[in-house]
């Protein structure tokens, strides 16, 4: 029987390391840093010099925790080469489903008077605010010429159950469409749930529709964001949300909330809130500065350190919730958190590089035109027609590789874009060309000035403290992500 | 050196790119305006505390950190000029035979 | 103590006359005296009393397997019988169904199938490019080829029920072109029976490897290949072999990429043990597309009992970082199994992911279990080798 060689028998020669590309960001007294493909490790400065100058031993300890990490690797080694060039090739996958997202903003009748609404409200009864089936007909004609297997269709307003009968003849012809060249169609109503009836319930049902609404917390709270002539905004939703349940399924009924500055302090009642409306998660998202937001300066009233505080605050309020034993996921955390732990495509328009405007989503607006994102086309409410593409007679082709779109997504690319290129979140953050043209009026926007990058960057920072530092909610988190 | 309330730091151009002062620049974006101009054989960065505040900026805390911000961009393009050729041949790999099939 | 199985699974024959074959072995498959059935010439009956014998006399039996200790061959009317094999009492396991490989020069034999049992495994080779460190199959440097084909001409005779086989060694794709034609059999004789090949999976880092496995379009195939950290030296220390892991991932990657089924297997001890959570880390987020991960105790034979200074460790002192690993790998959705050890001193959050394992021929429990309330649920321990037991073993009494 031969004899067994010792560990140094399988030692790499001396010259055999080569480093592999990695980004770092100093955060105190050590280096937070992400590999090609994103893999977060913390290094002391120490260790991050002798990395760089590959002064490492198999056996020390810091050679086994950089190759483990893909920091380093064998210069004659294909495994890992390979490893990162599919990973990098899973990553990006989400861009060969182009446009899966087609928003049909049916009317821009509403019933309330929202301040922070980045819809132009007109009032009810004026129905030259609502889209034609001529114009819809078009809308969903383009809508399918996007190449991607299965696509979701979002009706928006306005209120659009102002214009419900459009609504049913869209989804009836969508299916039609859809049966006849192969493809799937998912539907979803953005909606107050206010003019929620029988026959539309029933429709719903049949039809498989999702209803997703807003709910902003309490009824104080909710009402003071929600104005509504009879000032009852709240008691009509919690009583649609429940009779959609009822109908639906509490699994076809969604809600997003909005968080002003009235809702900075309040975080744990509005949890509690959707907890008691048996709602299966919230979705803990900051306000956008457009529309009535801008003329009413909501928006400026609070800024990326007020809303982290927030965030913070209703996130570790949520985990303790689910360490109680009821699984009630977090909806932003869980986005970024696929993003950090898989390399699975997300399905969210808004945070990715390329950038979603027309690639991701298209908006067809009641009048016909086409935007490259929802706001986008309030932005041309105002006036700014930048991310306005085209008209629903133009094809999907011409819309999409129009010089507009192409130049601004170009722009907009996290992965050239200054300190984007190098930042260690990037493969886990995306282009927001929309929110920098709006605030910055440029689609890059220059980064240490953008609340959305002290955004992004605090939410990050947060989950990887909870990831590295508290076990339990460690487990919590990573469930999430594998959900 | 500090005047007032600009500080001014300098670096050697033999060894220290202009690119990475640039970036460093740029990361400070917010807190402080940097203006670089070349003196003989030296870089010089006067940097200006932006004004936001009544109490006197740290310049100090300023200087140290943009000191940070210069090594740090520095390593930046050493570990850029060091893994470019592998960066590339990974990219190929990832990207390159896109225009065959695939399973996945 | 407790209760305890070691078959033997090979042994030589007491007698053998008129068994001839022009190959190094002949394929024997036993069948009770009951059947009727239309037997084939590789069909022998099993006598295990004088009366059988008579019985097989009178029904002209073209060959017996005597499985006695009485050596019924010596009685007069043995001489009747055209072919006779005669085993000891040892052997008594074996039954209808089950198929042996015998040589009639040196009368030795192997059980190759046991009908009865649900741990069917067929050695392929003992030759191995490989030399592991706890290697319970240590590798011999001999021309064994003419084992595939005995276990070619067994492959036909197997029951067409049978749930699932295994195929081990040494390394079994030593010689690809052979092993992947008894797939191909396996596929058209046994087409409801799921494969399990295992495999250090050095060969599929070549494409005609790959090709030729893909080939087989196998409905129920699986590889078994170990990778046994995330550090390329310490699995090639652990294997014996520079350059391993790379190949072996390398491998991995182009099976998967030809949508075949692989699963990754890790033995736990004082060299793999400690840096499991890296390890499923790592299994986690560069190969989640794997079709299951199997974690499994060390068995003390062959060479681990050589290398027991440097692999032994307790399981006990590896169970938290077991479990966090299996979490890992669990909330990465992936398919996770914990062999050969014992629920005593496992965590219990890993119990779901715990079934029995140990192959039945080789699997016991010791006294204490008998008090045990997770007994009926616990693989229990390895009788091979040198049995070595946790500190932590101890039963169960309440949940």
């Amino acid at each position: 029987m031969a004899g067994f060689q010792t560990v140094e028998a399988f030692h790499p020669a001396e010259g055999t390391l080569e480093l592999l590309p990695f980004r770092f960001e100093r955060i105190e007294k050590s280096y937070l840093v992400s590999n090609m493909v994103g893999d977060f490790i913390r290094l002391s400065g120490d260790e991050l010099e002798r990395i760089v100058e590959l002064r490492m031993r198999p056996g020390d300890g810091l050679y086994e925790k950089a190759y483990a990490a893909h920091l380093i690797g064998g210069v004659n080694q294909k495994a890992k080469r390979q490893i990162l060039a599919f990973r990098l090739r899973s990553r990006l996958a989400f861009l060969r489903e182009t446009t899966p997202l087609h928003i049909f903003v049916v009317t821009l009748r509403c019933e309330h008077s929202c301040p922070y609404c980045q819809v132009s409200r007109q009032s009810t009864d004026r129905s030259r605010f609502d889209m034609s089936e001529e114009t819809a007909r078009r809308a969903l004609d383009v809508a399918f010429e996007s190449p991607s297997a299965r696509i979701k269709i979002e009706f928006q307003g306005g209120e659009p159950l102002l214009n419900f009968p459009l609504i049913s003849t869209i989804i009836s012809l969508a299916k039609s469409k859809a049966a006849a060249v192969n493809k799937k169609v998912d539907f979803v109503i953005a909606s107050n749930l206010a003019l929620l009836d029988d026959t539309i319930l029933a429709f719903c049902k049949e039809n498989d529709v999702l209803l997703s609404t807003s709910l902003d917390g309490p009824a104080d709270l909710h009402n003071k964001n929600r104005p509504r002539p009879g000032g009852n905004s709240h008691e009509l939703a919690t009583a649609g949300i429940r009779r959609a349940q009822a109908v639906l399924g509490p699994e076809r009924v969604g809600a997003l909330m909005t968080t002003t500055e009235a809702s900075l302090d309040r975080v744990e009642e509005i949890v509690d809130e959707y907890l008691r409306l048996n709602l299966d998660g919230i979705f803990l998202r900051p306000l956008s500065p457009y529309g009535f937001a801008i003329k009413t300066k909501a928006f400026r009233k609070y800024g990326a350190a007020d809303w982290l505080g927030f965030y913070e605050r209703g996130l570790r309020y949520v985990l303790e919730i689910n360490r109680r034993g009821t699984h009630f996921p977090e909806f932003y955390a869980t986005l970024i958190l696929k993003r950090m732990l898989t390399d699975r495509p997300i399905g969210y328009v808004d945070l990715r590089s390329p950038a979603g405007i027309g690639l991701g989503a298209l908006v067809y607006n009641y009048d016909g035109k086409v935007f490259a994102s929802d706001e986008g086309r309030m932005l041309a409410e105002m006036g700014d027609r930048t991310f306005e593409l085209g008209h629903v007679t133009d094809s999907y082709r011409s819309l999409l590789l129009s010089d507009k779109l192409i130049g601004l997504v170009d722009a907009s690319l996290t992965q050239c874009a200054p300190e984007c290129s190098d930042c260690v979140f990037e493969a886990h953050c995306g282009a927001d060309p929309v929110y920098h043209h709006a605030t910055q009026a440029d689609p890059v926007g220059i980064k240490p000035l953008s609340e959305f990058c002290a955004r992004q960057k605090g939410v990050m920072r947060l989950l990887l403290d909870l990831l590295e530092n508290s076990p339990q909610d460690a487990a919590i988190l990573r469930r999430w992500g594998g959900m | 050196m500090d005047v007032g309330t600009y500080v001014f730091i300098e670096f050697p151009a033999a060894v220290q790119s202009l690119d990475a002062l640039q970036a460093a620049a740029y990361r400070l974006i917010g807190a402080a305006t940097c203006q670089i101009d070349k003196t003989g054989d030296r870089w010089v960065c006067k940097l200006t505390p932006v004004s936001g505040s009544k109490e006197a900026p740290d310049t100090a805390a300023l200087k140290t950190r943009f000191l940070d911000l210069v090594t740090d961009e520095n390593l930046r393009q050493q570990i850029a000029h060091r893994t470019e050729g592998v960066r590339n041949v990974i990219l190929s790999l990832a990207f390159g035979s896109l225009a065959g099939s695939s399973n996945d | 103590m407790g209760w305890h199985v070691t078959l033997s699974l090979h042994g030589i024959a007491n007698f053998s006359s008129g068994v001839a074959t022009s190959e190094q072995s002949a394929v024997v498959r036993l069948r009770s005296p009951v059947h009727s059935m239309e037997r084939l010439p590789t069909d022998f009956v099993i006598v295990r009393s004088r009366e059988d014998l008579q019985h097989a006399v009178d029904a002209k039996l073209d060959g017996v397997v005597i499985i006695s200790n009485d050596r019924l061959e010596g009685f007069p009317e043995a001489a009747k019988l055209s072919r006779v094999i005669s085993v000891s009492q040892k052997f008594e396991y074996l039954s209808d169904g089950d198929i042996i490989g015998f040589h009639p020069e040196s009368k030795r034999f192997r059980t190759l199938y046991r009908r009865r049992s649900g741990h069917n495994s067929f050695l392929v080779t003992d030759r191995c490019d490989h030399y592991c460190l706890m290697c319970s199959q240590p590798p011999k440097d001999i021309d064994d080829r003419w084992i595939l084909g005995e276990i070619k001409a067994a492959l036909p005779l197997i029951d067409k029920e049978t749930v699932s086989l295994g195929f081990t060694g040494g390394e079994p794709l030593l010689d690809w072109r052979e092993f992947i034609g008894a797939l191909a059999i396996c596929r058209d004789e046994l087409p409801s029976t799921a494969i399990h090949v295992l495999s250090n999976g050095r060969a599929f880092v070549r494409d005609e490897v790959v090709a030729a496995w893909v080939g087989v379009r196998h409905p129920n195939l699986t590889v078994g290949i170990p990778i046994y950290a995330a550090i390329d030296h310490i699995h090639d220390h652990v294997v014996q072999a520079r350059g391993a892991f790379d190949e072996t991932v390398l491998g991995v990657l182009k099976l998967k990429d030809k949508g075949q089924r692989v699963e990754i297997r890790v033995v736990l001890h004082a060299l793999t043990a400690p840096r499991i959570v890296e390890t499923c880390k790592w299994f986690a987020r560069n190969l989640p597309f794997v079709d299951h991960v199997a974690l499994m105790g060390l068995e003390n034979t062959g060479f681990a009992i050589a290398n027991a200074d440097e692999l032994w460790i307790d399981p006990i002192e590896y169970q938290s970082e077991l479990a966090h690993a299996v979490d890992l790998l669990v909330s990465a959705n992936m398919n996770v199994s914990i062999y050969n050890l014992q629920r005593c001193i496992l965590d219990r959050s890993v119990w779901p992911y715990a079934p029995r394992s140990i192959s039945d021929w080789k699997n016991g429990y010791i006294e204490e279990c008998d008090r045990c309330i997770e007994k009926d649920r616990c693989g229990g321990f390895f009788t091979s080798g040198r049995p070595r037991r946790s500190r932590g073993i101890s039963p169960i009494l309440a949940s």
